[in-house]
């Protein structure tokens, strides 16, 4: 049933006609494990029994026949497990004590097991810092000298409880370092804010990706903090638990349309291998102010996502409490803003989003006003000549017939 | 900004006859000038004669600079759009607002200029004062940035249109004073093609200029931008000095050739509006919906080149100067072949329609952005020099001032509004609606082409007559439709190649039913 979907690709600059085929498909396409409409979803914090401050968020996306679960945890670095199941009815069980224990193997399972369809996992192990005013090396198309990096496992987080929002669908995860010896955080903070959704739909701000019940949405959100240079650049790391040695593959789209987020042009994706397809679905820009605006956006570069090894990363409870401890890694850098432009020290906010999904990444397609215009713009002129080379054929043979008699 | 100077061109080369000096004043001191300067003159006192060609060519160099000027700075905020917009923290809409600022007073202007250069200023205090407009519009429009006061920018931008259009006016007027009946077109031509230098020069210079301002200050911010823009006025001051020295030498001719001073000859009735017929309003409509796909566009241009197409900085300046840089040249070929091949509504549904397709490339394709950009260099040209002129073929000769006057400020008002609306829809839809969005003001053009020519050919007018079928007509009817080339440069058919699909006639046939049914339509 999932093999057959068809694989969507974005708005790919010339493939238009394909992209209404696999739009046709997907409407003929039966209701599945997946492509649901809507799904009930419902937000919860499950705490340790005697430690409330430690807890996790849990995610459930119930569709017809199909749950996702999305579980957040900042025990350790910040890091999302997002689960995919062909039942309606799959739950969450933790072992609490386990999970918190040196060897939390096993300690987080999402029952029935025969039922899990994708899993897989981000997780956020640093806060890069550049000095970008370098310009030999900026050219190079490095970011510039590195700053040494935050450890994200090293940060507290505020309570995700005191943020949860069941109207909305949201959460965050609030933090700074636990040790600040520069106060480079005393007024600032770095937050995840998790967002999920029931139905299909567009955010009023930008960059304004459409998103599915198959998805939920992360922002992370730099506000505040003192950047160590003149002009910094910050940088996050992506790491990824693969149980083979493939990584998930990047794709860099170029769509002509740009109607939802004004004058990108771009659309990042990284797509996994397997069937359902996990996917991480962005606009390559960041913003630099909290009201987001085009013209404030800063470039957000990608790299190539590369194995590394496990030990160089910092470790994930609930990953492998999920996957095992014998699990490979992919990771990969996003670096936001460029030697030019807007920076985020004008005033120090950095915002970046992805929509985070399981099976088929939302595709944007031209809205009714533009094909409404265009149908009007190419029909209008063409109609008139069709008429207007009627009439004057008519007329002509009037005319003529009127002189005939002379000659 | 180009436009206006198409405008002035068309009236002016419409109607020639209308700036001749005083009876005999001319032919009389020239003689004698020419006596007195005698067979063995020096190449100096050639230099130094009024009636001499040398001389005119050194007037002619003043006269192209100084609208160098106002052409540098008109194009100033879409070269520095990006900074402009940084530093002053504002939207597209507001920045636009800069041009829509300099289109405002011109609504106006366009029935006064020529009014105010022929019975209130004269010629040369005229260039003069709308020459120091200018220069004050400019360093006002710096202040603004150096103060960080957007407001004042805006009123630097207002003051800037009062004096640059009507400054274009006086530079045609200028060139009819100087060169009736000798080199008039080919000075046009050279005056269109400094417009269009000067604007391309901005295009490439202004951004290596801030980077340059920024490298010596070490920060930018408002007061880089003031100051480049500061740097930039120096062009103006350069014009306002090409004014003095321009009015010095025309008061010198004058007193030694005894001619009068240039007039526009410009006499602009209102009430002549109400005559005005369908295909006149038609040629109207093209005009306003044409142009406000072109210079908003080229105004907002830069950035869509840089997100969609992934070029550098200096690249997309290129790529957006090339539409200027295009028309330099090929404004006088183009005119040219207009005048020799007529079927003026057939050249402007080809620049409509390539104009069209080269909206259509940037906005449905990945293509180098050249091709479309080159395309839309070259429609624009052709338009320039096929629609002008057709307003002298439907209009009486003594409405063709107010007939222009209207042109212009229809256009104008049409920027205006434009301007404000396409930075509107940028901010909220982004470059691919704006694509589209122009792309429907062309369509609405080529709608108004297509009902013009309807409308010309059931009224048996002349408008897509070949030259050599109009020749025909003004010597079957005795009127002087201004045309002197009996030689069409392309075959009699080619105007109607759309037509073919919907019927097959005979081009004899159509040549006799142009004549014929001019005939009738003139009493």
């Amino acid at each position: 049933m999932l093999g057959e979907r068809p694989r969507a690709r974005g708005v790919p600059a010339r493939c238009h006609c394909l992209l209404l085929l696999q739009c046709l498909l997907l409407l003929r396409a039966p209701a599945g494990l997946l492509g649901d409409q809507t799904r009930r979803v419902s937000l919860e914090v499950i705490p340790e029994p005697k430690d409330p401050s430690q807890n996790l968020l849990h995610i459930r996306a119930v569709g017809v026949n199909s749950t996702i679960h999305y579980i957040w945890s900042s025990l350790g670095p910040p890091a999302v497990l997002f689960v995919a199941t062909d039942t309606p009815h799959s739950v969450l069980s933790i072992n609490w004590s386990s999970l918190l224990s040196p060897e939390p193997e096993g300690s987080l399972a999402v029952l029935p097991a025969k039922s899990v369809r994708f899993s897989s996992a981000l997780i956020f192990p640093r806060l890069f810092e550049f000095d970008s005013t370098n310009s030999s090396e900026v050219k190079d198309g490095s970011p510039g000298k590195p700053y040494p990096p935050y450890l994200l496992a090293n940060f507290s987080w505020d309570d995700v409880n005191s943020t949860l929002d069941p109207t909305m669908l949201s959460a965050t995860f609030q933090g700074r370092p636990s040790k600040d010896p520069l106060g480079a955080f005393s007024n600032g903070s770095l937050a995840f804010k998790v967002h999920a959704f029931s139905g299909s739909g567009r955010a009023a701000h930008l960059p304004r990706l459409l998103h599915t019940a198959d998805t939920s949405q992360l922002e992370m959100v730099l506000s505040g903090a003192v950047p160590q240079g003149n002009h910094s650049l910050f940088g996050l790391e992506v790491a990824i638990p693969v149980l083979d040695s493939e990584c998930p593959q990047l794709k860099e789209q170029d769509s002509i349309d740009d109607e939802y987020c004004p004058s990108v042009f771009q659309l990042a994706q990284l797509l996994w291998h397997s069937s359902p397809e996990g996917f991480l679905q962005w606009r390559p820009v960041a913003f630099s102010q909290k009201q987001p605006d085009w013209k404030t956006a800063v470039p957000c570069q990608v790299s190539r996502p590369g194995p590394t090894l496990a030990t160089l990363l910092p470790q994930s409870r609930i990953v492998i409490a999920f996957f095992g401890s014998s699990v490979n890694f992919c990771t990969f850098n996003l670096t936001f803003g460029d030697s030019t432009g807007p920076a985020y020290e004008d005033q120090r906010y950095l915002s970046w989003s992805a929509l985070l999904g399981i099976g088929i990444p939302p595709v944007d397609s031209f809205s009714p006003l533009v094909l409404g215009i265009m149908v009007a713009v190419l029909g209008a002129p063409a109609l008139l000549l069709v008429g207007g080379g009627l009439s004057l054929l008519i007329l002509r043979h009037r005319r003529y017939s009127e002189y005939e008699p002379i000659s | 900004m180009a436009k206006e100077g198409d405008g002035e061109r068309a009236l002016l080369a419409a109607e020639p006859e209308l700036s001749e000096p005083g009876p005999g004043a001319g032919t009389g001191a020239q003689s004698e000038a020419e006596s007195v300067s005698g067979a063995g003159a020096s190449p100096l006192s050639a230099l130094c004669d009024p009636a001499h060609l040398a001389h005119r060519i050194v007037a002619l160099a003043f006269m192209c600079l100084l609208g160098f000027g106002s052409y540098f700075c008109y194009d100033n905020p879409a070269a520095l759009q990006i900074q402009i917009q940084e530093d002053m923290q504002i939207h597209t809409v507001t920045f636009m607002l800069l041009y829509s600022w300099y289109s405002w007073p011109n609504v106006i202007l366009c029935f006064f200029g020529g009014f105010l250069i022929d019975r209130v200023f004269g010629i040369r205090w005229g260039s003069i004062i709308f020459s120091l407009m200018v220069c004050i519009g400019q360093v006002i429009f710096a202040m603004g940035a150096l103060v960080n006061a957007f407001w004042l920018m805006q009123l630097g931008r207002f003051v800037f249109g009062i004096g640059g259009e009507s400054l274009a006016v006086a530079q045609n007027t200028y060139a009819v004073s100087w060169f009736k009946g000798k080199e008039l077109n080919l000075v046009f031509g050279l005056q269109l093609s400094m417009a269009r230098i000067g604007s391309t020069v901005n295009l490439n210079v202004m951004g290596w200029l801030y980077s340059r301002v920024e490298g010596l200050l070490g920060y930018s911010g408002h007061t880089t931008l003031g100051i480049t823009l500061m740097i930039g006025g120096v062009t103006c001051i350069f014009s306002l000095i090409c004014a003095l020295i321009l009015g010095y030498l025309d008061w010198r001719a004058e007193r030694i050739l005894h001619k009068e001073q240039g007039k526009t000859g410009e006499v602009i009735k209102l009430t002549d509006m109400k005559d005005f017929s369908l295909s006149l309003w038609l040629i109207f409509v093209i005009c306003a919906c044409y142009y406000v796909a072109v210079f908003p566009f080229i105004g907002l241009g830069k950035v869509f080149f840089m997100g969609k197409f992934k070029v550098s900085t200096e690249e997309a300046s290129a790529i957006n100067s090339i539409v200027y840089v295009l028309s330099a040249p090929l404004s006088p070929i183009f005119g040219l072949m207009v005048d020799k091949a007529g079927r003026n509504i057939f050249w402007v549904l080809c620049a409509v329609v390539a104009t069209m397709a080269s909206h259509v490339m940037l906005a449905f394709t990945f293509w180098n952005p050249w091709i479309a950009m080159c395309l839309l260099g070259i429609s624009y040209s052709l338009l320039a020099c096929a629609l002008w002129p057709m307003v002298a073929f439907v209009v009486p000769e003594h409405q063709l001032g107010t007939a222009y006057g209207f042109m212009q400020s229809i256009q104008n008002l049409g920027l205006a509004i434009m301007s404000i609306v396409a930075g509107e829809v940028l901010d909220l839809w982004g470059y691919f609606f704006l694509e589209v969005f122009f792309i429907a003001c062309v369509s609405v053009s080529l709608l108004a082409v297509v009902l013009l020519y309807l409308v010309d050919y059931t009224r048996g007018g002349s408008l897509n007559c070949s030259a050599r079928q109009r020749v025909e007509l003004s010597k079957m009817t005795d009127t002087n439709v201004s045309l002197e080339s009996p030689i069409p440069s392309l075959p009699v058919h080619c105007g109607q190649w759309w037509l073919l699909l919907f019927q097959s006639i005979s081009w004899g046939r159509r040549t006799a039913s142009c004549s014929r049914s001019r005939i009738l339509a003139w009493p």
